[in-house]
């Protein structure tokens, strides 16, 4: 693709703290290259405020190569902005063109709180993976392979659902904030394969009652965190956790 | 886990909406079949020893108590969930991203609900009421005597706001059950390539579409046989 340069003004949340007021400041930015990353371009605006004795915008990034989940910018109205299957560090600048206006703000969600600017703290989903998204069981040595035989889709769709990065894609693109689609994932590559039977209900509803626990809301099945999930988890995970869920809460005992 | 828990978490809560709205999707099609008698040539005879036999018989009673009951239910907890859906995003995106993401549908279910439990007071009180409390004009087939809700409604149908108020009911419907029967079935965790399809087709044809058209012909067809 032919490369080229941009001018494009934008419009980014800034708030000094959790608890302080946030508003939309305009930066207008100019000779941005088409191949540079939306971080990228973030990081010359953030050298020019530096530069300028001004404050930096605060945005969460760590691996830039897709697989972190930290970078959590909502893009003129879309999680991770207009290209499907991606995060915004793999967001590159050819997406736009010269002139466009972009609107940048941070996760919306009550569970989501707004550190600073573009940061919010995702810890909800920590919560709610200490509360039984794990195996208790020591790992030890590597087992001889095909040692416990795993159907082939089983263990394909076990490794869709744990490629989720915790990113918050999913609660930011949801229009009820809800987590179905992160907590599904992260039930759904454990109760496919035979480790994560023995814990298999207590799992499911410890997690979920996390989940309510946290704020998140109810899923409506609009789709809209499958749509914008950079992993691509389908919402067959959420059907999956439905089951879970009815299947544990019909039997378990405590 | 206690039953009690069961349905009280936000899953729980989403089980019993799409089991007492498949439940009203089943309802839809038996009061349908008997409202269709309306459109026969025979001067309300067969709708009026229907409407006397849905409001007599013991078992239809109990199940249309029932039946108010879980229309009800589905309300409440529905509008239960959706405001607490609400108060999960206290401070809202300055850009949505629309029909990008998901179908214009799919977010509209409070809205059309509200409009299908407002139409559904008034419909109640317009026939329901009328028939079971109400004065209406007597009427004899074959030397018994029936109440003649068929003429009640077909004086209600010259009215044309009356025949709009009826017909956005029934675009509230359309727009309700396009989402709301696929839905169910996902919370059910009912979700099966082999499947989806055929229930797609179901929801979006027959209760979104084919269903909704046919009880708003009704009204149309009568206010244009009176004019």
């Amino acid at each position: 693709m032919e490369h080229y340069n941009m001018n494009l003004t934008l419009k980014v949340w800034r708030q000094k703290n959790a608890d302080a007021q946030g508003k939309f400041e305009t930066y207008p930015v100019s000779g941005i290259s088409s191949e540079m990353s939306f971080l990228e371009m973030f990081d010359v605006l953030n050298e020019r405020l530096i530069n300028e004795g001004k404050e930096p915008i605060a945005f969460d990034h760590d691996c830039r190569e897709g697989i972190c989940g930290a970078c959590s910018m909502h893009i003129n109205g879309r999680a991770h902005g207009p290209w499907a299957g991606t995060t915004t560090c793999q967001l590159h600048m050819r997406a736009f063109k010269d002139g466009d206006t972009l609107t940048v703000e941070p996760w919306r969600a009550g569970s989501f709180p707004v550190v600073k600017d573009l940061t919010v703290d995702r810890g909800a989903f920590d919560r709610i993976i200490e509360a039984g998204g794990y195996v208790s069981v020591n790992t030890g040595n590597a087992q001889d392979a095909n040692n416990i035989l795993i159907p082939k889709d089983d263990a394909d769709a076990a490794f869709a659902a744990a490629a989720c990065i915790g990113c918050g894609a999913c609660v930011a693109a949801c229009k009820n904030s809800s987590a179905m689609l992160f907590v599904s994932a992260k039930v759904s590559q454990l109760a496919l394969l035979p480790q994560g039977q023995p814990e298999k209900k207590s799992r499911a509803l410890n997690m979920i009652a996390q989940m309510d626990k946290e704020g998140f809301g109810s899923c409506t099945n609009t789709g809209a965190c499958e749509a914008e999930c950079p992993k691509e988890i389908s919402l067959t995970n959420i059907a999956r956790l439905n089951r879970e869920y009815i299947s544990a809460g019909m039997t378990y005992e405590k | 886990m206690k039953w009690s828990q069961f349905f009280n978490t936000s899953i729980g809560k989403k089980l019993l909406v799409g089991a007492t709205g498949l439940f009203l999707c089943s309802f839809v099609i038996v009061h349908l079949t008997g409202n269709l008698t309306l459109l026969k040539d025979d001067g309300g005879e067969a709708f009026n020893i229907y409407a006397a036999f849905m409001s007599h018989n013991p078992f239809i009673q109990f199940l249309a108590w029932g039946l108010k009951i879980i229309i009800l239910l589905h309300a409440i907890i529905a509008l239960q969930l959706t405001f607490r859906n609400r108060a999960a995003r206290p401070v809202k995106y300055a850009i949505n991203p629309g029909n990008q993401t998901s179908s214009w549908f799919s977010r509209q279910m409070a809205i059309m609900g509200s409009i299908l439990l407002i139409f559904i007071l008034i419909h109640l009180k317009d026939f329901w009421y009328v028939m079971h409390y109400g004065e209406l004009r007597p009427v004899t087939y074959e030397g018994k005597e029936y109440k003649d809700l068929y003429y009640a409604v077909y004086e209600a149908f010259k009215v044309l706001w009356v025949v709009v108020l009826y017909v956005i009911g029934m675009i509230g419907l359309s727009f309700h059950l396009v989402h709301g029967f696929k839905s169910a079935f996902q919370t059910f965790g009912l979700n099966h390539v082999k499947y989806n399809g055929l229930i797609n087709f179901v929801g979006v044809w027959l209760f979104g579409i084919l269903i909704p058209i046919a009880f708003a012909i009704i009204p149309v067809f009568i206010y244009f046989k009176s004019i």
